[in-house]
């Protein structure tokens, strides 16, 4: 029998994604018997940021106070609104530097047979957000998954309900792409949508 | 236990996956020869693996698999191609048809005609043809390829034809009974509608209205009381 505290520490492990009893045990004595400053920075590291952590107001991305800098900033076009699944989807738009508007981050996408629909995205609040009467356009750039298709459909009906253009990045050939090696998925819907020059 | 045996080159659309372990996927898939198959992709979540893009929904398959228990181990993916992505409430009612098979359909247990069904239904969404009457066309031939006796043409107490002047009340389990005056919960249709949907002709409106009502009863008296995710989803986005 393991101690119960030990128990309780391999449990909460758990809550990680893709850590299964097996890792969360592996992770638990590692922690405990050859790494305890890295827990304990790990446990105050975590503490902290449930309290001082929250959502933008303007955003959705975590920032520390209630508007995070990127939104507060007069050197943005904020008539623009660029709308993110995750985190990391708006860090890789900023690596672009082609974009200078705001954005919007989901922190998930619709996922009918997981539940997920409007409701658990909060996507009222996005509405609300794009309707503040300064935003003039939101391009949508959600993943070219089934489940970021149906996102971005579904937040486009809402917008043009409103009166708001909504768009879409474009998919196709990556850049510097050749045909020879690229999927044929990708080249099939290139072709179904192809454009006029 | 059943042997462990290889599947070569099987027909297939993804219903459903989801992450398992830490670059994993669990994929629900449709096969045409040996039903749904729960299928575990090693890998198929690492930046660069090839099954990534090809694991998709609602895309005409090839898969090879082996295993004996109750998820396989997925080999090997080819995209079939030739139909373009679902977009729009098209892929919305995709979801629908999934989840309604995820739901439904027992594990290996083969349908190939429930599979044609499924790839035809697909297909014209793909093509945008009008979606009410190819949901009403594969709720009908999913319910009765799973073995759920859908009566049409005989009135079950009287056992005598549908009349297409009559009106009818449909009783689960049981079939349409006249009832020309009733007025209450259970779904009434017109003989005309019954016969309709027995002949597989959505194209009347008022078969349309009653055909989906009854549809809808009687999928949700089979899932006993669970709720169907993409429709919850598709009445948000309505409401909202």
């Amino acid at each position: 029998m393991l101690p119960s505290t030990l128990d309780e520490l391999i449990e909460a492990l758990r809550c990680l994604p893709g850590v299964g009893p097996k890792s969360a045990q592996r992770m638990a004595y590692h922690l405990l018997q050859r790494d305890q400053r890295g827990a304990g920075r790990l446990a105050s590291a975590l503490q902290k940021a449930l309290v001082v952590l929250r959502h933008c107001e303007r955003c959705n991305a975590f920032t520390e106070s209630q508007v995070c800098q990127r939104c507060a900033s007069s050197q943005r076009d904020a008539s623009l609104l660029c709308v993110v699944e995750m985190p990391a989807d708006l860090a890789m738009i900023e690596q672009t530097h082609a974009y200078d508007g705001l954005y919007y981050v989901l922190m998930g996408r619709i996922s009918p047979l997981d539940g997920i629909g409007p409701r658990e995205l909060k996507l009222d609040r996005l509405l609300a957000r794009a309707t503040d009467g300064v935003v003039r356009e939101v391009i949508l750039a959600t993943n070219f998954t089934n489940e970021g298709e149906a996102t971005a459909h579904t937040i486009s009906e809402l917008l043009n309900a409103r009166g708001i253009r909504a768009s879409r990045l474009s998919r196709g050939v990556p850049v510097g792409g050749e045909l020879e090696h690229t999927d044929s998925g990708t080249i099939a819907q290139a072709l179904f949508e192809r454009r006029a020059l | 236990m059943s042997p462990k045996q290889r599947i070569d080159q099987q027909p297939a659309f993804i219903l459903h996956s989801y992450p398992w372990r830490e670059t994993s996927l669990i994929v629900e898939a449709f096969s045409r020869d040996h039903g749904r198959v729960a299928l575990v992709a090693k890998g198929a979540r690492r930046p660069l693996s090839a099954l990534r893009g090809v694991l998709m929904a609602f895309q005409p398959l090839q898969l090879d698999w082996s295993g004996g228990g109750e998820v396989k181990t997925l080999i090997r993916a080819e995209w079939q191609g030739g139909q373009p992505l679902l977009t729009g409430r098209a892929l919305l009612c995709g979801y629908y048809l999934n989840e309604l098979l995820v739901r439904l359909s027992a594990r290996e247990d083969a349908h190939p005609a429930l599979y044609r069904a499924y790839a035809t239904a697909l297909a014209a969404l793909a093509r945008g043809l009008p979606i009410a009457p190819l949901l009403r066309r594969f709720e009908l031939a999913m319910l009765r390829e799973l073995g759920y006796g859908v009566g049409l043409e005989v009135d079950a107490e009287s056992g005598e034809a549908v009349d297409p002047a009559g009106r009818y009340v449909y009783i689960i389990e049981k079939g349409p009974v006249s009832a020309p005056d009733y007025a209450g919960e259970l779904p009434t249709l017109t003989g005309r509608s019954l016969l309709d949907m027995a002949a597989d002709t959505f194209e009347r409106p008022e078969t349309l209205t009653q055909s989906r009502n009854l549809l809808r009863a009687l999928i949700n008296h089979y899932l006993h009381g669970h709720e169907l995710q993409s429709r919850r989803v598709l009445k948000e986005l309505q409401e909202l």
